[in-house]
């Protein structure tokens, strides 16, 4: 897995967009906190400085300048460790007491015992190391004798505290920014593995192998959930062109054998000459060939174009009650020439929208094929019954009936069962009630009547 | 009858007009949809089979501009498009008649007798009759030699549209059409019995049968074979 190819993953892409959000939303926080530690750090400086001054104001207006300085010198030992600095001049600007070596140079500090931010050089700081220059806090008072008394606060200690702030944060920032770009690539990779076994499995589709699937991890997520669709939709496609290739192979068996019994039947007519009545009864064979040749070409033809299922143009509503008591008419004759008893039951309405007249082909077929296998002497029931959701067409008859292994695979195209050789027929009848159940939404099942064959053809109601 | 063909298959064109003027009838043809539709505005026909797929113009359409110029020529679509869809479209297109490719010459020329007779005034007289066979269409009652013979109203159907295609060939489809009104293939010879049962009750025990079977082709209401 090369790391272009991870980048144009939408996880890393996403991952990378929530990282810098991240980053900004993280490093406005920080600097929020920065802000306010050094807020406060100042601010408890300033009040402690304010404090003092008015401590040692206090020793003055007691005791004067000389119990002033002597304050002064006591605390300015213990002071530096604290980082406070002191310094007491005279009238005349001469240091008294104090452990700052010097006046700042910036003169101009208004005598007004509050707190203002002057630039305290290097070298009036006692030991100090180099870069101990900033601007510190500084509260000056001019005393009533106009000795003057400095109070500062060395910022070193602040800026440390500041400095190991800021690193912290920087660390933190630049770890959280890392962490999203490694989940990220993470996540990529996960993705694009997940990517590649779909993408492979289509691959191999596509060179020829259509019984391959699409591996499901386990893991019952969204993939899984794909993968389920897709291979649902690979066992269809499969199926489909199962369909085709068995129609092809039938095709070569249905259709060319009549095919090459025509041709022959033509050929040895032609051999020697022969009577008109010869020809014309050559002729009229060739012709009945033709018709059943057509009939079983139409046939595969409606079946394919059922199965693709998009010619729901025409539909209307159907009343099967109706449709059943027509198809009655047209075969009752037709059964008791063979000395069956056709028996119609039809109940509750029965309206569903589909097409009358492949409805009308399917029950047909299904009744067809009823009075064929039925002996003489037999009984054939057609019945429309609504039920809750659905309604039931049922074709029951006491014929030979389907044994139950063979229930399936009289559905499939030009299957004839081994008994049914002898019957005119091309085998597609099923297939086609089949094709046109499917349309409609319907269910078709073939039940034991024993002796005989129940189908149910079971029509969702409210189809619109 | 002075048929119009517009067909843009010149071999079964041939065929076609060479079968139907063995049969009596005269027949124009043109090979594309243009000439057709000329033909067809300008000449007088009984009857106009135009095929679906044309070089030029659609056939469909040809008989939509006849029938918005008030022509009211019978016409019979043949198409190679089979399905069900296709045959409303056709329909509704303004066509009497739809046959699909490969269709059974027989089978066009009895449709066409039939869409050429359909404007003639016998459609609407109450009794029709043949020989001595006379079915009352508004009694619903058939006598034979004055005897009343019982039907069921579907056999009665058959017989009266037997009866007003008389002495012309009747194929079972049209029969399945008309009588039945469906369009499907009932595989069986679910017609052949209706009519055996039909013939049984007008034709047994008269020396003179009326309904005969044309082998291969269909039925033939008429007092000669």
């Amino acid at each position: 897995m090369n790391l272009p190819r991870l980048f144009r993953t939408t996880a890393v892409r996403l991952t990378l967009r929530y990282a810098i959000a991240y980053a900004v939303v993280m490093g406005l926080m920080l600097a929020a906190l920065f802000w306010t530690s050094s807020r406060y750090v100042d601010s408890q400086l300033e009040a402690g400085l304010e404090q003092e001054l008015y401590s040692l104001t206090g020793k003055f207006e007691s005791g004067g300048l000389q119990k002033l300085a002597q304050a002064v010198s006591q605390r300015e030992e213990h002071g530096l460790e604290e980082g406070r600095y002191y310094l007491l001049v005279g009238r005349n600007g001469a240091r008294i007491a104090g452990n700052l070596l010097a006046w700042p140079p910036d003169s101009n500090i208004p005598y007004d015992g509050k707190v203002h931010s002057v630039w305290v050089e290097d070298d009036i700081i006692p030991g100090s190391r180099y870069d101990d220059d900033a601007y510190w806090p500084v509260i000056v008072r001019e005393l009533p004798d106009g000795s003057r008394l400095l109070l500062s606060h060395s910022v070193r200690q602040a800026e440390d505290l500041q400095e190991s702030m800021l690193y912290l944060m920087a660390f933190i920032l630049t770890m959280a920014v890392l962490l999203a770009l490694a989940m990220g690539a993470t996540l990529g990779r996960a993705i694009l593995g997940r990517m590649d076994t779909i993408s492979r499995a289509a691959g191999e589709i596509m060179a020829g192998d259509l019984s391959r699937r699409v591996p499901a991890s386990g893991r019952n997520d969204e993939f899984d959930a794909l993968a389920d669709r897709l291979n649902s939709m690979l066992d269809r496609i499969q199926q489909l062109i199962k369909g085709i290739r068995e129609v092809t192979d039938n095709v070569a068996h249905d259709l060319r054998n009549p095919l090459s019994r025509l041709r022959n039947r033509l050929e040895v007519t032609l051999l020697e000459d022969r009577s008109d009545a010869e020809y014309r009864h050559a002729i009229g064979k060739t012709i009945e060939d033709t018709e059943s040749l057509i009939k079983t070409f139409n046939t595969m033809l409606d079946i394919a174009q059922l199965d693709s299922g998009n010619n729901r143009k025409q539909w209307s509503r159907v009343d099967l009650n109706t449709l059943a008591s027509d198809l009655e008419e047209l075969y009752r004759p037709v059964a008791e020439m063979k000395g069956q008893e056709f028996r119609l039951v039809t109940g509750e309405p029965a309206e569903i929208t589909g097409s009358r007249d492949l409805l009308a082909q399917a029950i047909g077929n299904l009744l067809d094929n009823a009075i064929k296998y039925t002996p003489e002497g037999g009984s054939i029931l057609l019945r429309v019954q609504r039920l809750e959701d659905a309604i039931e067409v049922m074709v029951r008859d006491s014929g030979t009936g389907i044994p139950e292994s063979e229930r399936q695979h009289v559905l499939e195209r030009f299957v004839r069962l081994e008994n049914s050789r002898h019957t005119p027929g091309n085998g597609l009848g099923l297939s086609l009630v089949n094709a046109v159940a499917g349309l409609h939404g319907a269910e078709l099942k073939l039940d034991d009547n024993r002796p005989g064959l129940i189908v149910t053809l079971r029509l969702a109601r409210n189809t619109k | 009858m002075h048929i119009l063909l517009i067909e843009d298959d010149v071999q079964a064109a041939e065929y076609l007009v060479n079968g139907l003027g063995e049969s009596g009838h005269v027949t124009d043809h043109a090979a594309d949809g243009k000439i057709g539709l000329n033909l067809a505005l300008n000449g007088h026909y009984d009857v106009i089979v135009v095929d679906r797929m044309l070089p030029g113009r659609d056939g469909l359409s040809i008989i939509r501009m006849l029938r918005a110029d008030h022509n009211p020529t019978p016409a019979l679509v043949l198409s190679a498009l089979g399905e069900v869809d296709d045959r409303v479209e056709g329909l509704r297109a303004g066509g009497d008649d739809y046959l699909v490719k490969p269709y059974a010459f027989s089978e066009l020329l009895a449709r066409l007798e039939a869409l050429a007779r359909r404007n003639q005034p016998e459609a609407q007289q109450q009794y029709l009759q043949i020989a001595d066979l006379v079915i009352d269409r508004q009694k619903q009652t058939v006598k034979r030699a004055g005897r009343l013979i019982r039907l069921q109203p579907r056999e009665f159907r058959l017989l009266e549209y037997l009866m007003r295609n008389a002495g012309r060939l009747v194929t079972r489809t049209m029969l399945l059409e008309h009588v039945w009104d469906f369009n499907f293939d009932p595989q069986t010879n679910v017609i052949d019995v209706q009519i055996s049962r039909l013939r049984g009750k007008i034709d047994s025990g008269f020396t003179v049968q009326l309904l005969h079977t044309v082998r291969g082709a269909g039925y033939l209401l008429s007092e000669s074979p």
